[in-house]
């Protein structure tokens, strides 16, 4: 693998030698973001996603009812705009109380794969040899449990999660997807002559990696925080609704699915609204993702 | 042929007939064994195996007359040697089972003795005046020898044993030769299932006929599909459990504060969806002795407030423990209660634990258990007393020598009017200082599909006590 590598090095560095240089290697950066907003796919999401990020702060205000208040008789249809849930209280005002925990969890787990898995993945990269082997085995390792398999061992041997436990196992358990991505794409970078002239420099290797490397890396990367981001979105939901949240009886999109499945036939509401919200929401920041992932790749061409 | 659909079997399912623990076990046991009395659907004592079950004057020494004409699956007569064997099994002093504990302390085994094939005479150590409610439980079956064969198991039900696999399903033969009305259908199979909505899904579309424990709030679904539902009253508790011997709740201020924060008939409206009745923190309501004449508490924030402030434990802070193994009913009513101190600056943080009984259980500072239809007597032994005097399930460590004084002399007390009296001391010594809160009793709701007959609710137990040979399908 060394010596694979280096007879790259040496190969790029030839033909970039031969060839006059190359002018597209200026800092994709502040293109990308501006690039997107042209497209419609990216817009769209983005409109959605802010909408409900401001739904989900300011809704908590504007709810008719408390988030535990009771309004009626349980699975009624009659009390509110949709309903009651199983307990009595109002679905309409649960949504809007609901999104608080998901969400949050949602982007600082993100947030914290994201920073893992490009650390892992663009040391491995600029590492190379060995360190890229050892790492990225290690990554292969975390990879072969499923997401929710992975979040589901942790949370049963804890038995009660807080918020940051849940935040901590999205973002450990997103890191090594993450890293994958991110050294194949610095692996494309750190080859390249910017990089290999900042070393002849003499320029410290983090400062290569943060002010060479990384740059360059921005679009596909925020293509794939979107990506992670409806991931998150989803597995949080999902743990929400397989039992495991930080308050039994707090208002939670995807607990609320568990707690009113069982009056599906009878009160659809209470299902169905947590799944619209949470569907709209994942349509939205994959959208967002879509349309970053779309310029990202015209930007390579 | 039936099926009934359960819930909470797994792969430790049993058929022994004196150690039931699922509802799909309780189902089972009682079409395959029965006691020699058996509670009625009022709640009654009932003549089953034994015609009669006599004391005498002093109740220290009890004549059985077995039933003429019984016989067990396999066709052999059933003798009062059968019923003492299946006793002592069940009242092993080294290892009671679940219907024994109280037995094996008071049964003088040395003196008990089989007169003939129809008579045993079992003699008490001290006198025990409602010795015969112990004998009418359902985990008190007879077999044959008192012996439990698990791959052939035997007993006197109006169903024989045909197969069985552990959480999954188990299928009943009718017996022909049924001492009592034989049943209806030709084969009975009880179906485990993981969840409450597969199995009222598996009802609405037909493929099962009844189901146990129907969730309230799904009474509308089950008629909207055109079933029944049998709802009947029940002696039915979920309580709040606080721990008499630990912060908070060692201050008897803090256990009444809490009594009156709760919202009973919310609670009932909430959680039960309406179908329950006033609980007044005491358990048994069906005993001829039950205290209806105390004052029912009600919900007085401002008074619970000003005990609060008296124990100096304004703004406490407390953790409620559930889980979902209590039963549906339990994390509902927890979150209502969290909403309820709230008005009395309690903060209530809910903690759900997956799963509840574990070894954590009895440890709880502040918790819920369930508890089914019982009298006194049986309910403040097992619940109250101390782990060494019989109570294996006293959740908030209650130790009161006054009020175990009373039990104790009401159950050796033969006259009616005095033992009510003694209970109604003993209920009165908890109803001002207990540890429990019980907010109310839940009625029994169970499903059935459009083509079953001849269900009846029962007080004891769910679906008529699971008495199935009386039920008919078209």
């Amino acid at each position: 693998m060394t010596a694979d590598q280096s007879h790259e090095h040496e190969h790029v560095s030839l033909s970039g030698e031969e060839a006059p240089p190359p002018p597209p290697i200026a800092p994709a950066e502040p293109g990308t973001f501006k690039k997107a907003l042209r497209q419609k796919r990216f817009t769209v999401g983005l409109g959605i996603t802010v909408l409900l990020v401001a739904f989900v702060i300011f809704a908590p205000y504007l709810a008719p009812y408390g988030e535990n208040e009771v309004a009626g008789p349980p699975y009624n249809k009659a009390t509110g705009l949709f309903g009651t849930d199983y307990l009595g209280q109002d679905v309409l005002s649960r949504v809007m109380h609901g999104g608080g925990e998901i969400l949050l969890i949602a982007l600082l787990g993100t947030l914290l794969g994201m920073v893992l898995g490009i650390a892992i993945g663009v040391v491995a990269a600029y590492g190379g040899g060995w360190w890229d082997e050892v790492l990225m085995r290690l990554n292969d390792v975390i990879l072969s449990f499923p997401q929710i398999l992975l979040a589901l061992v942790v949370l049963t041997a804890l038995q009660r999660p807080s918020a940051w436990v849940l935040i901590v196992l999205v973002g450990v358990s997103h890191a090594p997807r993450v890293a994958r991505l991110a050294r194949g794409v610095a692996l494309g970078i750190v080859t390249r002559d910017f990089v290999i002239a900042a070393e002849a420099l003499g320029e410290r290797r983090s400062r290569v990696i943060l002010a060479e490397v990384l740059p360059n890396m921005n679009a596909p990367l925020l293509a794939e925080g979107g990506l992670r981001l409806t991931y998150s979105i989803g597995l949080v939901g999902a743990l929400g609704f397989l039992g495991f949240s930080a308050d039994p009886g707090a208002a939670n999109w995807g607990q609320m699915i568990q707690e009113n499945r069982l009056g599906l036939a009878t009160q659809p509401w209470a299902v169905l609204a947590p799944v619209l919200i949470i569907a709209i929401f994942a349509i939205g920041t994959n959208l967002m993702a879509d349309g970053i992932a779309q310029v990202a790749q015209r930007g390579d061409n | 042929m039936l099926i009934h659909g359960a819930t909470g079997g797994s792969s430790k399912d049993t058929l022994d007939p004196h150690a039931p623990v699922t509802a799909a076990d309780i189902a089972r046991v009682n079409n395959l064994y029965e006691p020699l009395l058996f509670w009625n659907n009022n709640y009654e004592l009932e003549p089953a195996l034994a015609e009669s079950v006599e004391g005498s004057e002093d109740a220290k020494t009890w004549t059985i007359k077995m039933r003429a004409g019984v016989t067990f699956h396999n066709g052999k007569t059933v003798t009062a040697d059968d019923a003492w064997k299946s006793i002592q099994r069940v009242a092993n002093p080294d290892a009671p089972l679940s219907a024994g504990g109280q037995l094996s302390t008071i049964l003088d085994f040395g003196a008990c003795k089989v007169v003939d094939d129809t008579t045993l005479q079992l003699v008490l150590k001290a006198p025990y005046a409602i010795l015969d409610s112990l004998l009418a439980e359902y985990t008190l079956g007879i077999i044959p020898g008192g012996e439990f064969d698990p791959a052939n198991p035997v007993g006197t039900g109006a169903f024989a044993y045909k197969s069985f696999e552990p959480g999954k399903t188990s299928t009943f033969t009718k017996y022909a030769d049924y001492w009592g009305d034989a049943a209806f259908v030709d084969e009975l199979q009880i179906q485990d299932f993981s969840d409450d909505s597969a199995r009222v899904n598996a009802l609405q579309a037909g493929q099962i006929q009844t189901v146990d424990n129907l969730p309230y709030n799904l009474v509308d679904t089950i008629k909207g599909a055109g079933g029944g539902t049998l709802i009947t009253d029940t002696g039915a508790w979920v309580p709040f459990t606080m721990r008499v011997d630990q912060a908070p709740f060692n201050d008897v201020k803090v256990r009444q504060a809490f009594r009156l924060i709760v919202d009973r008939q919310q609670m009932i409206d909430q959680a039960l969806s309406g179908y329950g009745s006033l609980g007044n923190d005491m358990y048994a309501p069906f005993d001829v002795a039950y205290a209806a004449d105390l004052p029912q508490r009600e919900q007085d924030i401002d008074q619970a407030k000003a005990l609060l402030k008296e124990a100096g434990q304004e703004g406490l802070q407390v953790e409620l423990f559930t889980g979902d193994d209590i039963g549906s009913v339990a994390t509902a009513a927890a979150n209502l209660f969290k909403e309820q101190a709230k008005a009395a600056g309690v903060d209530v943080k809910v903690t759900k634990k997956t799963p509840f009984y574990d070894d954590q259980y009895l440890q709880y500072t502040f918790a819920q258990d369930f508890w089914n239809t019982r009298n006194y007597i049986p309910q403040a032994v097992v619940g109250t007393f101390p782990p060494d005097q019989g109570g294996t399930y006293n959740e908030t460590h209650w130790d009161n020598a006054d009020h175990r004084d009373l039990v104790n002399a009401a159950a050796q007390e033969l006259d009616d009017t005095k033992r009510a009296e003694l209970l109604h001391q003993a209920q009165e010594i908890e109803y001002n200082e207990g540890g429990l809160i019980i907010w109310g009793f839940r009625q029994q709701v169970d499903g059935y599909g459009p083509n079953v007959n001849g269900l009846e609710g029962s007080k004891y137990l769910p679906l008529g006590s699971y008495k199935f040979n009386k039920v008919s399908v078209q």
